[in-house]
């Protein structure tokens, strides 16, 4: 991996110059806790690295709530998004096997993807729910983000990823390569750091596979008794990374309205016929997360989890899947 | 289709005429504007322009490609409009989606075919489709049920099916009306009258979810392999495109891996009959 620096106030003054040519949206702390937000001059300095997730998740940045799909693609202002958890950038990848997928590539999804630099940050510490490792997921990016940042004292650390993030630096003769190499056994420390302090809090957690085989052979009981408390709101699915179900609405002149949906709601599966294999409750709290344990790993390769931990946060019944899963591996040992 | 074309966007198709076939069920015979073609059991999303689109298999011959139909029953929000649309008007289409009927697998062999209500719709193209390559086949048997002879649709198609060398065609009602001379009971029943060499055949379902399981059952006990069993599944396939989730049943995108399965492919999954 090859590092490259530049002190703190020449990124700030390079950030301040770059929104000139690119809208920047970073991760800053608000009153609720780290948020994506548009940069400014203002609030550059303000930018938060290599704290642990924001509330919200990357996808929005590439699937909006609600879009035209029928309408021209105007190609707006590149993009940077900064300050990315790994467990959003892995979560995009899976993304990207369903939005980029060879057959039926979905053109809007795309131009923003090709529109955006992303650059992530590498997590020194974790949330109470974080548990990315659990599922294989390292605390730090070392694929499909261009470029990773570190700040470390008075210095930004960039790490370079993909060509395209090597090539965006190279404009920037500040930015030169990092002589300092006991720095890179400084970040090293801060990754095993964070990965112990990962481990001890998830301590018992199965497995990403292994999650899977125990929720293949869970019986309707254990999904009853954990869904007792679900409303059917679908914050979990909003604001997952990784699930991505739509519906497609019909405007005038045959054009559509895509617009987020979530499996979780009432009538998700229901045909014109009347026929609903999710019509309880419980089963749709299973299908969640069978999809994403079980089936998408069937016929995808990335992790339908990333271990973020946000569906938890978010449940406004206090459902905790872990827990439930943390049932199932105690039941069977 | 290429890469830059947009996935979501219908292109146009002119409603030229509407056939009715029964009380709750017409055909629509639609001309496209764009080049178009689809192998048998595949399923369009065809849209009422402002209102909303629906999957349909066409139920007309793949062969014929300067204009399509589509067998709808009236059943929902979109498909009530599509049953008041009057000839003239310009319906959406995306697609053909997902897999079809495998012809070439059938070719030697005896193809059983038991169809209910609507599910007779996309039987009726593979109807054609099979007899485009009869010269290849051992035989055809239909078998088809309906809850009333008025339910039941494409009335001169069993005529023309018994006239044709290779083909049989059967039916069947649950509630016989006068002057009904046919079978009374559900289409199972009509498995005893067919003769078949099981050692040579494969069988077709598609109907409502209630026949398909108890036809599939029957077919497994008289002989079936789950191999030779097709099944044409119903879910609420809305972008045809394997991503918005709606037609997930277990791991498979009915959209895209189906519509037609063996039942030996879904038999492990859970609630395929829902």
């Amino acid at each position: 991996m090859q590092y490259l620096s530049i002190t703190k106030d020449e990124w700030d003054k390079t950030l301040e110059r770059l929104l000139l040519s690119y809208t920047i949206f970073a991760t800053l702390r608000n009153e609720s806790g780290i948020e994506y937000e548009l940069v400014n001059p203002s609030n550059i300095t303000r930018i938060s690295y290599n704290k642990p997730k924001p509330v919200t998740s990357l996808k929005t940045f590439f699937l909006p709530v609600r879009e035209n799909v029928t309408s021209a693609i105007s190609p707006g202002k590149r993009r940077i998004i900064m300050g990315i958890p790994n467990c959003d950038i892995a979560g995009l990848k899976l993304l990207d096997e369903i939005y980029l997928d060879k057959d039926f590539k979905d053109i809007y999804y795309r131009e923003r993807r090709e529109n955006s630099v992303l650059i992530s940050s590498d997590c020194f510490g974790v949330q109470e729910h974080c548990h990315c490792l659990t599922y294989d997921i390292k605390p730090y990016s070392t694929s499909n983000s261009d470029l990773a940042v570190i700040h470390l004292g008075d210095l930004i650390i960039l790490r370079i990823i993909t060509s395209r993030g090597k090539e965006f630096l190279s404009q920037f003769s500040l930015v030169k390569p990092m002589k300092d190499q006991s720095l890179v056994s400084e970040i090293e420390k801060e990754h095993k750091a964070t990965e112990a302090l990962l481990l001890s809090s998830n301590k018992g957690l199965p497995g990403y596979s292994e999650t899977g085989k125990l929720l293949r052979n869970a019986g309707d009981e254990i999904w009853r008794k954990y869904s007792a408390k679900c409303v059917s709101c679908g914050a979990c699915a909003t604001i997952c990374p990784t699930c991505s179900c739509f519906l497609l609405i019909d405007k005038p002149g045959f054009e559509k309205v895509k617009q987020l949906d979530a499996c979780q709601y009432p009538g998700f599966e229901r045909v014109a016929g009347g026929e609903d294999a999710l019509f309880e409750i419980h089963r749709r709290f299973r299908n969640r997360y069978m999809c994403k344990y079980v089936w998408k790993p069937e016929k995808f390769k990335p992790v339908a989890c990333t271990g973020c931990g946000r569906c938890i946060e978010a449940c406004l019944g206090r459902i905790n899947k872990n827990e439930l899963f943390l049932e199932l591996a105690l039941d069977r040992s | 289709m290429t890469i830059d074309r947009n996935i979501y966007k219908p292109f146009r198709a002119k409603l030229t005429d509407v056939i009715e076939e029964s009380p709750l069920i017409k055909t629509f015979v639609l001309v496209p504007e764009e080049e178009f073609s689809f192998n048998t059991g595949q399923f369009i999303e065809l849209s009422v322009d402002g209102i909303g689109e629906a999957p349909f298999t066409p139920s007309s011959s793949p062969v014929v490609t300067e204009k399509l139909e589509v067998t709808v029953m009236k059943t929902g929000y979109v498909t009530e409009f599509m049953h008041n649309l009057k000839p003239g008007v310009f319906m959406g289409i995306r697609g053909p989606y997902g897999r079809g009927y495998p012809v070439e697998k059938f070719f030697g062999k005896e193809v059983l075919i038991l169809g209910g209500g609507c599910g007779l719709a996309p039987i009726r193209s593979l109807l054609y489709a099979l007899e485009n390559v009869k010269d290849k086949l051992e035989k055809v048997i239909l078998c088809y049920g309906s809850k009333t002879p008025s339910d039941c649709i494409y009335k001169p198609l069993f005529t023309r099916l018994n006239k044709i060398e290779k083909f049989e065609a059967y039916r069947t009602v649950d509630k016989a009306e006068e002057g009904w001379n046919e079978s009374v009971g559900v289409v199972t029943t009509l498995l005893n009258k067919v003769k078949i060499n099981l050692k040579n055949s494969v069988a077709v379902v598609c109907g409502p979810p209630i026949m398909m399981k108890f036809g599939t059952i029957r077919l497994l006990e008289m002989g079936y392999k789950d191999d030779e069993i097709y099944l044409s599944m119903e879910k609420n396939m809305s972008c045809g495109l394997g991503k918005c989730g709606h037609c997930m049943m277990g791991e498979f995108f009915v959209c895209k891996h189906g519509p037609v399965f063996t039942y030996k492919e879904l038999k492990e999954t859970p609630d395929i009959w829902k």
